[in-house]
Formats: C-alpha cells, structure tokens, sequence
C-alpha cells in the first residue's frame, strides 16, 4: 500500500509545514502545494483511476480523511494568523492617549451673562416673565414714577448720566440740570413700562444693562447688569417676597446658604430691606471676605410703594406686590472672588475662555 | 450718626454689652458701620495726688513731684509707693488732684511713657493735660482733678470715658435718628423700654427783651419754614465744662469752646442745627439787629467760617444782615463776619427750619456739606425750634454765665397741620402675611411716640413731629413690621394664578444665535455701550444710517462721551488689546445694543447686533494639524452656520460694495441677505482701519441686525423625505472666465439638471495660467442625480448629466476640463 504511506506522508509534511508557517502568504503556498490544482495531494486522488480496484475504497478513504485534515489545519492556522496579524497591526497602531485631542474647540458664554441666564432661568422656572426697556430712559421712568423726591441725591450728575434731549419742546423745566433724558441708573424703569401696559397679575424679572458715572476700578464700573423683579397680584405678602427671595439665593448661591433680612429704605418700596446671605467663606463665622459679619450684602427689595402704583395707575388697595434687585458683577465676584471687575469689559480671551 | 453709649444710657436702659444693642440695631434696620470703644487704651494711666513739689535741681522751670497713685505703684515690700515724676508744668501746687500716666501708658497720640531722666532727675511717669489725654484743647497746664477725687484709680474709670460708640449710618428716611433724643426713642421701641430725658431750663431771664434787640424777616418762605432767634448776654467764652467736651467729643465733633460747643451739643441732643451770631457784629438800625432770609444774588460772595470765599448762585440761601450784607449760608454754615470769638459778649441764636431741597441745592451748588446742612436736607421739626431754642438759652447760662433775654423772635408763617393716619390692623396682617396682634402693634406704635386713639377695625394714628417720614398707613406698616422682626415673618411662595411665565420666542432665539457661535468656536465678549466721538470715522464707517450721536452731559472721559452707534470698534479694540497682550488667536461676539439718536426726538432708537471679530489662527490647529489664518471664508461659515441654525432662507451674499463699506477691505466683502432683507455685512476689516486701531494681521468680522434675524427665523422647515434609492455621483470640472461666480454655476447647474439633480457640491478651484488659461479658473463640482422612485440607468444618469454640461458650457462660455 505504498499510495497510503505516501498520503501519511503528504499529511505529515502538509500539517509540520502549516504548523510552522509564519504568514498567511507561507500557508497560501502550503495550501497551493498540497490542495492545489497541481498540489501533492490532488495529484494523489487524481492518480486513484490506476489503483486496484480493491485498494480503491481504502486509499480513498484516506486520502479524504488526509484532505479534510489539511484543510482544517489550513483554516486553524489561518485564524491563528489573522488574529496576530490583527494584533500586530493594533499593535503599531496604538497612540499616546495623552495627546491632546483635535477640532474646534466651543466658545464661552460671558460670566455675566452665565450669571444672568442661570437667574433668569430660576425665575422663568417660577413662572416669571423677561422683560426689558429702552437704555436712554427719561426721569419719569427711571426716577419720578418710582417715587424718587425731585431732590434725590440719586438724580444728581453725580450718580447719572444725563444725554443732551434733542426733542425741541425738552429745553425746558428739567427736574435736573440740562435734560431729562438719561442712561438708566436701574432696570426698575422696566417695570414701570410693564405696569403701564399690562393689567395683574404680574410676576417678571427685568435684567440689564444699567449706567452709573463711577469711574472704573477693581470694584466699580460706569456699565453693568441688574437683575430686577417685580410682583404685583392680589394678596401678596411680605412673607412671599421672603419666601421668593429664599428660594432665590438657595439657586443661585447654594443649598446650604441662610439668608436675612434687615430693614433698609428704598424710595421705590416699603417696607424695604437688604437681604444678606450667609458668607460662603466662614459659613457666618465671621472672616475678612464678609469683613467679620458672616453675612454678605446681596439685595435691595420690599414691598411695592403705593405711590408706585399710583404712578402706573394700579389700584393700590386691590393690590399689592414687592420688588427686588441684584447686582450681577456682585454675584460673580463674590462667587468667583475676581480681584477686578473690569476683567468683565476688556475682551481678554485668557478670562472669558475660563467660565 | 456717632451714638455714645455712655450718653444713651442716661435716657434709656440699655443692654451692658453694646454689640447685644448692635444686634437689636441690624434686626431693625440701623446699620451700624463701626462701634469704637473709647478709653480703652488707657491703661496704667490713674488718678493721683501730689505729695511734694520741689524745684528741679538743674533747671529753672522744671519741678520734681512726688506724686501719690495708692496701689498703683507697690515697692519691694508690696506697700503702695509714690512715684517720682518731672513735670515742667506751672499750674499745680502740692495736694492737687491730677491725671498721672505711669511707665507703659500710651498716650492718645502714640506717645509710649517710659522711665526716664530729665536733666539728670529720674522720672517715673508724666502729668498729663486734657489736650494729652484727647480730651480737649485745653494745654495750658495739667489737667486738675477736683479734690474729692480718689487717688490710685484707672482714670477712665473714674472719668467715664471708657465709652462705646455705635457709628450707625442714618438711612435718609430717618432725620429722628440724627439726634440723641430720637436714637433714644428709638431704641426704648426696639427694646420696649422707657425713656426719660431731663432737659436744661433757662434759670432766670433778664436784660431787654428779645424783640427790642432783633428783628427778623423771612423773604422767601421756599428756603426757610421757621426762624427763632434768642439773645444771650455777656457770655463768657472760655473753654467747656469737661462733661460738655467729652460729649461734643463722642458725637464727633473738636471741642472749640463752650459757645461753639453748646450749639454743636444741642444739634446732637435734639437733631436741630443751631447757629450762634456774635449779635455786636450784626449791623444796627433803629437799635435793633436785622436778620433776612433770602435768595441769593448769582455772584454774591460769603467768606465761611472755614475762610473759603463762596460764590452764589441764584438757588443758594443767605442769611444777611440789615446792609444786606451776607452773614451765614442758610442752613448749611456760618460767615466769618459775625463768628463767635473770645471778644464776643452777645450771641444772636438761631434755630430755624431750612427748608430741605433748599438746603440740599444750596449744598449742592456750593459743593459744601456740613452737620448742619446734612440734617436740614433730611428734613427738621419745624414744631420744635423754639424749645430747642430755649435748651441753648439754658446751656448758655450754666456753661456760659450768659444772661439770657427774656422773648424768643419766632417767624413762623404756616404752621403745619399734624396729620392724622387710620391704619387698618388687618391690612398690617395682610401686608407682612404675620399674626401680629392688635396689642403688639399699639405698643410699638405708642413706643416711638405716636398718639393713638381707637376706631372701629384699628387706629387713628397721630405720628410725632420728629417723623416727617410718618404720613400714609404704610410708613406705619413699615414701622410695625420692623419692630416686630422681618425675621419672623413666615417664608411663603406666591400661587401667581392665572399667570403663565418664561422666556418668549425671541429671548429663546437671542439665547439660540448665543450657542451656535459659541459652537462656531467664538467666545461672547461685552464691551462698553460708549464711545469716542470720531469712532465711526475712526474705523471708516459712515454715519448714514445710524442716525446722529447721543452725547453724554456730564461723561467721565471724553472717550466715553457719546453711545456707540456700531459694536464693531469695541471689539476691534479688544483684539488690539489681546493682541497687546500676547493673545494671538481670538474669537470674540457680542450681542448687543447700538444707539441711533434722532435730531427731534429725546430717545434714540436701540437696535441690538450680532457682532463677531476674528484674528490669528482657526483654534483648531493641533499638534498633527497644521496651524491656518482665519480668512473671509471662517467668517462666512458662521454666518451661513448661524442662519441655518435659525433656518432662515433664501440666504445670499453679494459683493459688498466699497463705496459703502469704507472698513472692509474691497474683494473681500459681503453684504448677507435674506430674500431681499438685508441682514448684515461679513468680511474682511480693511487693512487701514486695523492700523488705525493698532491692530496686527488681518481680523475678520460680520455684524448682523437682530431684529431681521429674529424675525426671519423659522420654528420649523417642512420634512423632506430621506432618499432610500442610491444616487449617482458624477463629477464636473468646468473652465470658467474669473468672473463667473460659484452662485451663478451652481444655479445654472441646478436649473439645467431638473428633477433628477438631487445636490451640487463644489470641491475644488483651481487656478493655473499653463493649463487653465490667464483669467480662468477651474471649478469642479460633485453632482448628486436621483429619483425618488427608482433607481436611474446609466443611461439616465448620461443623459441628464450631458444636459447640464451643454447648458452650464452654453451659458457661461466655459468648457469641461479635461474633454
């Protein structure tokens, strides 16, 4: 049975050969070898017309048997090389993942409008109104109508800017000085506008750009933001506005944050006072930052004047409400500890690009 | 306001530790700025007694002392032992009490006492003089203690200096507060306590009447409501009893002397400015001094008693005398022609009631502020002159030894009404949302001095003269709930019924333009809403369109004098500053107003813009990608980015036309248009205009009007199906003139390809004078072709394509590249 050893032999070249090949070119040519057309192995099954019949069955047999072992050991192998070849390209492929990534990189929204958002956003969420108004303004919005007396130090060219009124029948009888058109010294003008025009109820904030001749320094600039808010409805108490403003400063400065409330004067309301919240530093301690208080100065607010309404012809008996105001620049300094505010106005990209 | 601790205590029981009072004081709406304690660093300064005094041996005016200080001083043996101090003053005799600082003490001004030797003598110790102690000017010699006084005591102890005062910042509602006798009333509300005031009278009256020695005349009722004038006879003007400096002192003020100290002491007692006029220096007619209020002459000139020349306006108040000569600022400060001197033997007094708004345009138009003129602006009680009037008068005689002239001259045209205010306790329960109760508020009311009767469902409230702030219910709301304690007011949150909030569609889309340049990679910046004049020349901008300039009055600079009518020059100056700074790659916006003024209308109009700049390198550059410039083409893509984002359509750019848009540069300048809106400019800024504003390299930039944006902007485009069936994709390279534009190959392509063109995409332009042509360029598109409910043959996609190239070539004169 010399055709049967030759197989055996065939087999075991075939399967040393695959074992040792080292590609998956080298097994192609094993393969091309053995079970190609012109293969060892081909030849073999190609040559079983000449055998004795009776040897047939058994050569066949194992020349199937041989083949079948060929193939399988070609496809083991064949897997076995694919995953190290797989391996070996992830392998050149792999990077120092602490390179830095690549595109473009997003821009940043402004601190104070960061600020600004995140405040209107409380308020929208309970069910406030946007609002906003004309940056020249006239004393009757910005002062007169939010019961400031005509003597008030507040409309001196000391504390407003006033702009030249170019209307022909405004050269006279000016409560202050030359004109009475000036740049806003507060956003509660806006709120004058919203009472004129709209009935109660109404629950808005009134957030702006607002204008005080301060010559800028580290604390102090002639431009910044307010956030003002406005209540007017029936039954409205001063136990609301706390409640409102409680709500307010746990948003804005933290869960964890007391507030107080201490009497104060404000034309625009009474009773009025200034809200204080708990020093974030010493936690009402006492440190520099509160300079010893444990209690930073933050709102202006209280209950709308009667005069107010009266102004905007509500009815003051039917309805009450409270008012309130926020620097923006404060918060953000005071949440950022900014050691200068006119790093706001400047454009400097290594600032904006922090927040 | 400077409130003595020591001096409240006499009217009203107060906590021993001030900062409880501080506390009661923050709870109720006094702020206090600064509590100071006085007399605490007067350690180891006592009271003593001298035991001997002998000349100083090798001088001729110094004397040694042995002077007695009890237990203060202990020898070795621990008995008390009297200590040996050189004292160069003349007014002390052996026995006198005195004011000893011993080794250690610091004296007021900084001065350490430490042993010493003086000519050769050693000296344990200094007698001190008032002036040493900050208690007075008086430095003629060493301060004599009257001889009951103990010896070896702290002599802050004994004095009772060792005082507190609260510097409370008065709120201008509260003129009360101004005075000892108001913060009393106030504070026995704040802590429900009582308050007694023992107030000086005048002992005997003597001498002419006040009316035979003074006249007065008020000429115009609009500066002064009330004028009492008092004379007092041969004063005797000397330094004040220590008690009268000591208080002055408190209060804030420099002891002078006692004339001038007893008006200042009054002022603080009972918050009514009272001025003394040396009455000799008055002139005189028909035996009688005149006074006159009135307005003053523009030009009138005043020398003050700080020796400033003043000169008046109009809108100035004057006291004058009988030649119309001016002799004190109504209200605010005296005149050095009838100030009190150490000659002066008869003082005119006045209390008046300036009027407020008087007072403070005076005080204003003089740029001069005083005691006096701070508590006229706020508003004095007109009702009370005249006692406090005679409070001084009395004052005069004890400190004084005035003799004080019977009659008070006292004009006093209108007197007002005392008004009378129903509050309601159900509204003071309604207003604060708190359980006040009836009783609760009728005591704090009756606390700070209101008369009270009751009516059906509340009171009628008569507020004291001393609270012009008391005139409508709610001031007395106010009053009630403060008293009660804002703190314990229930924290409640408004139903707002029938209310709907949130942002409206357009503070949406504002927020929306916001986040897709931030997405584009630019950071929001916010400049000052003020500008130069000259700035839109500056950048080369006409004025056409942007209305005239609204100009500032009273700027703090000049660069900040007028509102700008274009964002651009503010962000052009914050890339010079980066830049200044060593920022190279900048990408800045800002949403923000511009100021448009009308030449007849007092406001302007205030549109907002969009407003972008870019300089330097994209941002994307990397360590494996190669750092690009921005250019025209950076700027565009967030404009195109932005009004899709918005979904604005029928967007066109069309060349800007430089005649028109002097601060871009020309060839690289676009107006943006929406239809036939236009909606802005992008482009270049011109080279000349980055060199006036000292800017580097090129800066790109586009502004765009809000209003068109916002009102152009969709909430939704129609759906468009998403294709399932493939497409073919076929390139087209054509050789077109350099004057043929993208947008009119793109509509030539997409009108001669119909139906089945699905998209044009441009990929490449090329330009080469060998294989192109000089004028020519090459652009090459990649064309999408696809139906919708097929998929197309070769021959199809042949045919249609073939269309296109015949009839982009035919229209355009160009030729495929390539064929």
């Amino acid at each position: 049975m010399a055709v049967v050893e030759e197989l055996q032999g065939i087999e075991a070249e075939a399967l040393a050969g695959i074992a040792g090949a080292g590609s998956l070119e080298e097994l192609d040519r094993i393969r091309v070898a053995v079970t190609g057309r012109k293969g060892s192995l081909t030849k073999v099954l190609r040559s079983m017309g000449s055998l004795a019949p009776e040897e047939r069955p058994v050569v066949g047999k194992r020349a199937n048997e041989v083949r079948a072992a060929v193939e399988a050991a070609l496809e083991a192998r064949r897997t076995e090389l694919s995953q190290a070849a797989l391996e070996a390209r992830i392998a050149a492929d792999a990077v120092d993942v602490t390179l830095p990534g690549r595109g473009l990189s997003q821009g940043t929204l402004h601190l104070v409008t960061q600020i600004k958002q995140e405040m209107e956003d409380v308020f929208c969420g309970l069910g406030y109104t946007v609002e906003d108004g004309p940056f020249v303004e006239t004393t009757w919005y910005n002062f007169t109508a939010l019961n400031a007396p005509e003597d008030h130090p507040s409309r001196s060219a000391r504390d407003t800017f006033y702009v030249v009124d170019n209307a022909p029948e405004g050269k006279e009888a000016h409560v202050q000085g030359e004109s009475d058109v000036l740049l806003r010294t507060q956003t509660s003008g806006v709120q004058v506008h919203v009472m004129e025009r709209q009935k109660p109820p109404i629950y808005m904030i009134s957030p702006g750009t607002v204008f005080r001749p301060d010559t800028a320094d580290a604390n102090h600039l002639p431009q910044f933001n307010q956030v003002e808010g406005l209540v007017v409805d029936e039954g409205i108490t001063f136990g609301d506005l706390k409640g409102t403003l409680d709500y307010f400063c746990r948003e804005i400065f933290g869960a964890d944050r007391a507030t107080r409330y201490r009497p104060h004067f404000f034309p625009f309301t009474e009773p009025s006072c200034e809200v204080d919240v708990s020093c974030n530093i010493c936690h009402g301690a006492g440190c520099r930052f509160c300079k010893g208080t444990g209690w930073l100065e933050i709102l202006g607010c209280g209950m709308v004047d009667p005069n107010v309404f009266e102004y905007c012809g509500i009815d003051a008996e039917r309805y009450t409400g409270f008012a309130f105001g926020i620097g923006v620049e404060r918060v953000a300094a005071l949440r950022y500890d900014l050691p200068d505010l006119r790093m706001l106005m400047t454009g400097d990209m290594r600032f904006l690009r922090q927040f | 306001m400077r409130v003595s601790y020591e001096w409240l205590s006499t009217m009203v029981d107060l906590p021993d530790d001030p900062q409880d009072l501080v506390a009661e004081f923050v709870r109720t709406g006094t702020e206090v700025e600064a509590v100071d304690r006085l007399g605490v660093d007067f350690d180891h300064i006592v009271t003593g007694r001298v035991l001997a005094k002998e000349a100083h041996p090798n001088s001729d005016h110094l004397w040694v002392c042995r002077v007695d200080v009890g237990a203060q001083n202990v020898g070795e043996d621990g008995e008390p032992e009297p200590l040996q101090i050189v004292c160069g003053a003349q007014n002390f005799e052996a026995g006198d009490h005195v004011v000893v600082s011993m080794v250690g003490a610091t004296l007021p001004d900084g001065t350490t006492i430490k042993k010493s030797k003086l000519r050769g003598v050693e000296s344990c110790g200094m007698n001190c003089s008032e002036r040493e102690l900050g208690l007075g000017s008086n430095h003629a010699g060493i301060m004599i203690l009257p001889e009951d006084a103990p010896v070896g005591v702290p002599f802050a102890q004994w004095y009772g200096i060792a005082d507190t005062v609260l510097d409370c910042e008065i709120t201008p509602n509260r003129p009360d507060c101004l005075s000892m006798l108001g913060m009393a009333t106030e504070v026995g509300a704040i802590l429900d306590e009582d308050v007694r005031v023992e107030l000086p009278r005048v002992e005997r009256e003597q001498g002419p009447d006040a009316h035979d020695l003074v006249e007065v005349e008020i000429d115009d009722p609009g500066i002064c409501q009330r004028y009492c004038a008092r004379v007092v006879r041969n004063v005797k003007v000397g330094p004040s009893p220590e008690w009268l400096a000591r208080r002055v002192t408190a209060a804030g003020a420099r002891p002078i002397s006692n004339v001038v100290d007893v008006t200042n002491y009054v002022m603080f007692l009972t918050g009514q400015p009272l001025h003394a006029f040396d009455l000799g220096k008055l002139s005189e007619r028909d035996g009688r001094r005149h006074v006159v209020v009135r307005a003053a002459r523009d030009g009138e000139r005043v020398v003050t008693l700080d020796g400033q020349e003043r000169v008046c306006t109009p809108d100035v108040g004057l006291i004058t005398d009988d030649r119309d000569r001016p002799v004190a600022l109504a209200g605010v400060m005296g005149g050095q022609n009838s100030e009190i001197d150490e000659t002066t033997c008869d003082v005119l007094l006045e209390s008046a009631r300036f009027d407020a708004g008087h007072t403070s345009r005076t005080s204003r138009s003089l740029d001069l502020m005083s005691e006096a003129s701070i508590r006229f602006e706020r508003g004095v009680d007109a009702t009370r002159c005249r006692d406090v009037a005679d409070i001084a008068a009395a004052l005069f005689e004890e400190c004084c030894g005035a003799e004080v002239c019977p009659g008070v001259v006292d004009v006093y045209p209108e007197q007002p009404e005392a008004p009378v205010i129903a509050l309601r306790a159900d509204r003071v329960r309604a207003l604060a949302g708190a359980p006040i109760a009836d009783a609760e508020m009728e005591r704090f009311l009756a606390r700070l001095g209101c008369g009270l009767s009751a009516r059906e469902g509340g009171w009628d409230v008569v507020p004291p003269t001393s609270r012009p702030d008391l005139v409508r219910e709610v001031d007395l709301i106010e009053e009630v709930v403060r008293l009660w304690g804002m703190d314990r007011v229930e924290a409640t949150l408004p139903a707002a019924r029938n209310h709907a909030g949130g942002l409206t569609v357009d503070q949406q889309r504002v927020r929306r333009i916001s986040e897709v340049l931030r997405a584009c990679g630019l950071n929001e910046a916010q400049t000052y809403n003020f500008a130069r004049p000259g700035d839109l020349d500056l950048v080369g901008m006409s004025e056409r369109g942007r209305g005239v300039p609204v100009e500032i009055i009273n700027p703090l600079f000049a660069e900040q004098s007028q509102m700008r009518r274009s964002i651009l020059p503010g962000l052009l100056r914050s890339v010079a500053y980066n830049q200044a700074h060593g920022t190279r790659d900048i990408a800045l916006y800002e949403i923000g107003r511009v100021f448009f003024g009308h030449a007849h209308a007092s406001q302007p109009d205030e549109p907002s813009y969009v407003s972008a700049v870019m300089a330097g390198g994209r941002g994307d550059a990397g360590w494996d990608v190669p750092e690009r410039e921005v250019d025209f083409f950076d700027a565009k893509f967030v404009v195109e980015e932005l009004l899709r984002s918005l979904r604005v359509e029928k967007v066109r750019f069309r060349p800007a036309d430089p005649e028109e848009y002097g601060w871009l540069q020309p060839g690289r300048a676009a107006e943006v248009y929406s239809g036939a809106r236009l909606l802005g400019w992008v482009g270049n800024v011109h080279p000349a205009t980055l060199a006036r504003l000292d800017v580097e390299g090129d800066v790109v930039a586009f502004e765009l009007a809000e209003e068109p944006l916002l009102r152009l902007a969709q909430r939704e485009l129609p759906y468009r199906e998403v294709p399932t069936l493939p497409g073919s994709e076929v390139d087209l390279a054509i050789i077109v003139d350099e004057d043929v534009t993208c947008e009119t190959l793109v509509q030539r392509i997409t009108s001669a390809g119909g139906r089945l063109l699905d998209s044009v995409r441009l990929f490449d332009v090329y330009r080469d004078e060998e294989r192109v042509g000089s004028g020519r360029k090459s652009m090459a598109f990649s064309l999408t072709y696809r139906a919708a409910d097929r998929t197309l043959t070769s021959e199809e996609v042949e045919r249609a394509h073939a269309k296109v190239v015949r009839k982009v070539c035919q229209a355009t004169g160009g030729e495929v590249r390539g064929a």
